[in-house]
């Protein structure tokens, strides 16, 4: 079973950029492409342990006349083709659900508050709910439309960037693009995270895999985010070592997620290796 | 700080690793205490507002507080919450059946609030759908912060539904029976254990803090024989009166829908009808607890055309608030109409057998409540038990029992499903418990999908063919494109006649004798779907086609090989 | 006990995503804890076969299925024997003179596999032309454990009522211990004597090598 993308089409400049990140996303990875165009203004998701329900911001149900067509003239001159999510369940009649089997969501940083806020440093509560519950990571765009050529991974030895390592190993694997790893050492050694990796089993795929391993230590973390390259997809875990891990994010996507300007791959900690 | 939080998954502990029972009944003294507290607090805030207003009754704006009421409610529901509209308990059902009975955390207190504002305020509806969706939603939210699992979570909604029925009635049995009958659908004993310690939890935290009072205590229930005929015909009467109740809530909405506002502007109107209602028949106003208590002690005294008429306003009443947008349940209305119901039949029975000694009127208002309840929800034993647990007495079980059955009978003749359910049924989205249809939304496509199928391509010769076909087991041979695109099957049953004809080997390509026009399945859908099509084509195996690639076989055989275990998984 | 979604799921032969669900919706004594399904053994299998499943925990050494050698026409041939110069009459009399020479078995198997032989013969003649008879009983041989093809070239010719009425000069007798084995068995040996090359090599009376190493020689064609 090829990987499914989930995208919800907002109708609007700001809602094509991030389509166009979606399909640029499923040309590199394979993936097929899941559009739901809403027609109310919220939805449930089930997950596992948890119903999220999002409501969405008035620009996603802007003008639903043209919406088919516009998605459609994207995607098909891409040289794609997109399924689309009717919704067949309804909690209420104006609540519909959406299914969650999912491998990957595409999202821009706010689906529920206003787009102006859109910026370094914010991402929507829906967004998070969405990371924290959801058994896909989701695709956190920039705003405007840009590629990517190569994956930055950052890894801190915590359970959650172990497997935000696997999938970017899987995703270098996918696409063929050179694959980073960044570690923030914080006061320990090389070898303690070499270890960790060895205990994981996968210290001979990272030999493989990766291109060059950065070790930073001298400077402060968000100076050394500098070194990010700005065409990388920067894959992160949610949370990392902090005890309130289910409640907030974690403080180091929080230093990423508001310094630097590249798409991010959020892995939750309800992700598990799918396939 | 880390073992705090290891608190958190009690069904790790080695404690209940091996029989989560007691875990169960551990959450549902805790849910069913917790929901307790809710039904209290909804009933207490009612009895405050309701008292509050009361002083105004006498003013000629008084009709325009119902009005007030449904449109805050209304506008707390869908713009502060942004809930769905809905009086709870189709929901609770609907997630139950569905999701492994999982409901947002918003729900625990917004019915709560939306239906205090809307019955508060003069609205004719009742508090304790609102009570058992606050209940069911503390429940699943319990389980979710224990990391219970889908069985486990459902029992605790269970609970939480038991528990705030309990609390408000002060009526144990009739909460487990409830949920056992309307909200689970199941009478299983790994459920019926947490469920009824919830209950006694949820009745005993009413009990300690409004005390142990039993309504109609003492009440002389001394039913004759002749009593017992007469039930029949009160049975019958009921019938009727819920089937109209039912007709008339579900017209409300289609009604209501044609006009085109604002959801607050529309139960705004709504309330401000129900208003004008009240100024002729005050008895339709509120969740009307102090009619009943009057009809059922016999201290009301109007006539048997006044009390027809008051039941029939309090079913217009109630389908005027709910239908417009208002928040609230049906229950409470219903055993105000059933106990007009019941009057109106007494006073009835009397002018006509004017030498007969009847039981005592509120001994009929009670019967008239049992039979509406059995037959809007279906439930005659709910009906039977609450009555019972308010009157603390079973003398009057006889009757009871023949008025729930009948009517519940009679009305299941026009209404095949009751009113909490007619919505699901009709999306076809009611899967109780070991149900057909249960155990087929459970399966996915994916976990179906046979993978020993030979891919061959479209432009292989004949001969090549013939020796895929040696090597393989099957009898289904999906083709594919240059591209990898899916183009169609061969079917081993049609080549047959060529099979052996070796002049065939090199003049036919795969292209010539596929069948590109078969019937595909996708990922996404029903099995149920999927089964249907099969039967009207009399096909035993499709192919499933996901992005336009060919990923796979779905046959009724492995179909059925996996229902037998989903089947005896879910049922055992 | 813990172990991964994958590997439980492959124990209780199910496909991945029904284990899932059935841990998610609590139907079965597993739970999972940072990906992995933790469980106690002896509940669980209580469980597995309360519902008809089974949990296969103890199938890591067993491995009956990979050391069974795939059937071969050569693997046959070796576990047989080669008579030469075996005498006869008629049918009768060069099967009897062929089983009676058979080293592995005594004499009671002899006279029932003799039996058994003739009992087939009787129904049709097993001489399937170019000279060649394949003699086999009509049901597979009990206490059998591997197949084998014993070959005898017979001195001078018998007439074996073959499908061309020649006479025959060698015969080939399957014993295999299922009618699956003696099916596959029988479509490699036609393989070979379809070859008249092969038949002109047989009429050689070779030696017992050269006669495997011709036959591994085609099989490797094949």
């Amino acid at each position: 079973m090829d990987s499914q993308l989930f995208h919800i089409f907002r109708n609007t400049p700001l809602g094509r950029e991030t389509l166009l990140q979606s399909i640029y996303f499923s040309k590199q990875t394979n993936a097929s492409l899941n559009i739901y165009i809403p027609k109310f203004i919220k939805f449930l998701m089930y997950f596992d342990n948890d119903v999220v329900q999002v409501d969405l911001d008035e620009s996603y149900l802007s003008s639903p006349d043209t919406a088919l067509d516009r998605v459609k003239n994207l995607v098909e001159s891409n040289g794609l083709s997109a399924n689309f999510i009717e919704p067949k369940n309804f909690t209420a009649s104006t609540l519909p659900d959406i299914p969650v089997n999912f491998d990957f969501m595409c999202s821009p940083r706010s689906i529920s508050d206003l787009t102006s806020k859109i910026g370094l440093g914010h991402i929507g509560t829906r967004v998070r709910r969405i990371v924290q519950s959801a058994k896909f990571p989701v695709l956190i765009t920039t705003p405007v439309y840009s590629e990517w050529n190569n994956i930055t991974v950052f890894f801190g030895g915590s359970h959650n960037s172990i497997k935000a390592l696997k999938l970017g190993i899987r995703l270098s694997r996918l696409t063929g693009k050179e694959l980073f790893i960044f570690t923030q050492l914080d006061g320990k050694k090389r070898e303690h995270y070499q270890e960790i990796l060895e205990k994981e089993e996968l210290q001979k795929e990272i030999n493989l895999m990766v291109t060059k391993w950065n070790f930073y230590g001298s400077k402060s973390f968000e100076e050394n985010l500098y070194n990010v390259p700005h065409d990388s997809l920067a894959i992160v875990g949610a949370y990392g070592h902090s005890v309130i891990k289910n409640i907030i994010f974690g403080s180091k996507m929080e230093k990423i997620q508001s310094t630097i300007q590249n798409n991010f791959l959020v892995v939750g900690p309800n992700y598990g290796q799918v396939s | 700080m880390r073992k705090l939080f290891s608190l958190r998954s009690p069904s790790r502990w080695f404690f209940f690793r091996a029989d989560d029972r007691l875990l169960l009944i551990l959450m549902g003294i805790i849910v069913g205490i917790c929901s307790g507290l809710a039904a209290l607090a909804l009933s207490y805030s009612l009895e405050t507002l309701l008292e509050f207003f009361h002083h105004y009754s006498q003013h000629w704006w008084v009709f325009i507080l119902p009005a007030i009421g449904a449109a805050l409610s209304s506008f707390f529901l869908n713009y502060v919450l942004k809930e769905g509209a809905g009086h709870g308990v189709p929901e609770v059902i609907y997630s139950v059946s569905r999701y492994g009975g999982l409901i947002r955390l918003r729900s625990s207190f917004s019915r709560l609030v939306s239906s205090c504002l809307t019955i508060g305020f003069g609205g004719s509806a009742g508090p304790e759908a609102p009570v058992v969706m606050s209940g069911a939603a503390i429940g699943s939210n319990i389980a979710n912060f224990f990391y219970l699992n889908d069985r486990q979570r459902v029992t605790l909604v269970g609970c939480g539904a038991a528990g705030a029925i309990a609390a408000i009635f002060n009526a144990p049995i009739a909460g487990m029976i409830f949920t056992m009958e309307v909200i689970l659908g199941e009478w299983s004993m790994v459920n019926i254990i947490p469920i009824a310690i919830a209950s006694v939890a949820g009745a005993e935290t009413s009990r300690l803090l409004v005390g142990n009072y039993i309504k109609f205590s003492h009440l002389t229930l001394n039913t004759n024989f002749i009593d017992m005929v007469a039930c029949f015909g009160l049975a019958a009467v009921t019938a009727i009166v819920s089937i109209l109740m039912t007709r008339m809530l579900r017209n409300m909405h289609h009604v209501s829908e044609k006009v085109k506002t604002k959801p607050w502007i529309r139960a705004a109107m709504g309330g401000c009808l129900v208003g004008l209602l009240g100024f002729q028949v005050p008895e339709v106003l509120g969740e009307g607890y102090h009619a009943i208590e009057a009809m059922v002690q016999g201290t009301f005294k109007a006539g048997l055309l006044v009390v027809a008429v008051a039941a029939f306003a309090k079913i217009l009443a109630t389908s005027l608030t709910l239908g417009w947008g208002g928040s609230g349940g049906i229950f409470a209305p219903c055993l105000v109409i059933g106990s007009f119901t019941g009057l109106a039949f007494h006073r009835l029975l009397v002018i006509v057998f004017p030498e007969i000694a009847w039981v005592n009127e509120g001994c009929f208002a009670l019967l008239g409540m049992a039979g509406m309840i059995s037959g809007i929800l279906q439930a005659p034993l709910t009906g039977i038990f609450l009555i019972v647990e308010i009157t603390g007495s079973s003398e009057v079980m006889l009757p009871l029992i023949a008025v729930s059955s009948i009517s519940t009978t009679l009305c299941h003749y026009f209404e095949p499903a009751s009113f909490y359910v007619k919505d699901l049924v009709e999306k076809g989205q009611l899967l109780r418990p070991g149900t057909d249809e249960r155990v087929l939304t459970d399966l996915s496509v994916a976990e179906l999908l046979e993978f020993d199928c030979v891919v061959i391509k479209k432009n292989m010769m004949f001969r090549e063919f013939i020796e895929v076909v040696k090597s393989s087991k099957r009898n289904y041979y999906p083709v594919e494109n240059e591209d990898g695109s899916f183009a169609g099957i061969v079917y081993f049953d049609e080549i047959r006649p060529y099979l052996f004809d070796t002049l065939m080997y090199d003049a036919i390509i795969i292209e010539q004798i596929v069948d590109d026009k078969v019937r595909v399945v996708n990922y996404t859908d029903d099995l149920s779907e999927v089964l249907k099509t099969m039967d009207n084509n009399g096909l035993y195996s499709m192919p499933v086609v996901s992005n336009n690639r060919f990923a796979g076989m779905i046959s009724k055989a492995t179909i059925l090989d996996h229902y037998r275990k989903e089947l005896k998984v879910q049922t055992t | 006990m813990n172990l991964s979604l994958s590997e439980l799921a492959k124990k209780l032969n199910l496909p991945e995503s029904t284990v899932e669900r059935w841990i998610k919706q609590g139907r079965m004594p597993v739970h999972k804890e940072s990906g992995k399904c933790i469980f106690n053994k002896s509940s669980l299998i209580k469980w597995a076969s309360k519902h008809n499943l089974k949990f296969m925990i103890f199938e890591e050494n067993n491995k009956i299925g990979d050391d069974k050698k795939e059937l071969t026409f050569l693997s046959s041939m070796e576990n047989g024997e080669v008579f030469y110069d075996v005498k006869g009459e008629d049918i009768y009399g060069v099967l009897e003179n062929a089983v009676n020479k058979i080293s592995s078995f005594d004499e009671n198997q002899k006279k029932d596999l003799l039996a058994k032989l003739i009992e087939r013969e009787n129904l049709t003649s097993t001489g399937i032309g170019n000279g060649i008879a394949i003699p086999h009983p009509r049901v597979p041989v009990e206490n059998f454990s591997e197949s084998a093809v014993i070959t005898c070239f017979i001195d001078g010719t018998v007439d074996f009522n073959a499908i061309d009425g020649k006479p025959v000069f060698i015969l080939f007798i399957l014993l295999s211990p299922s009618t699956k084995e003696h099916l596959s068995l029988l479509s490699k040996l036609a393989f070979c004597m379809r070859d008249i090359s092969f038949v002109e090599f047989l009429k050689s009376k070779p030696s017992k090598d050269s006669l495997i190493e011709k036959v591994s020689e085609f099989e490797n064609k094949s």
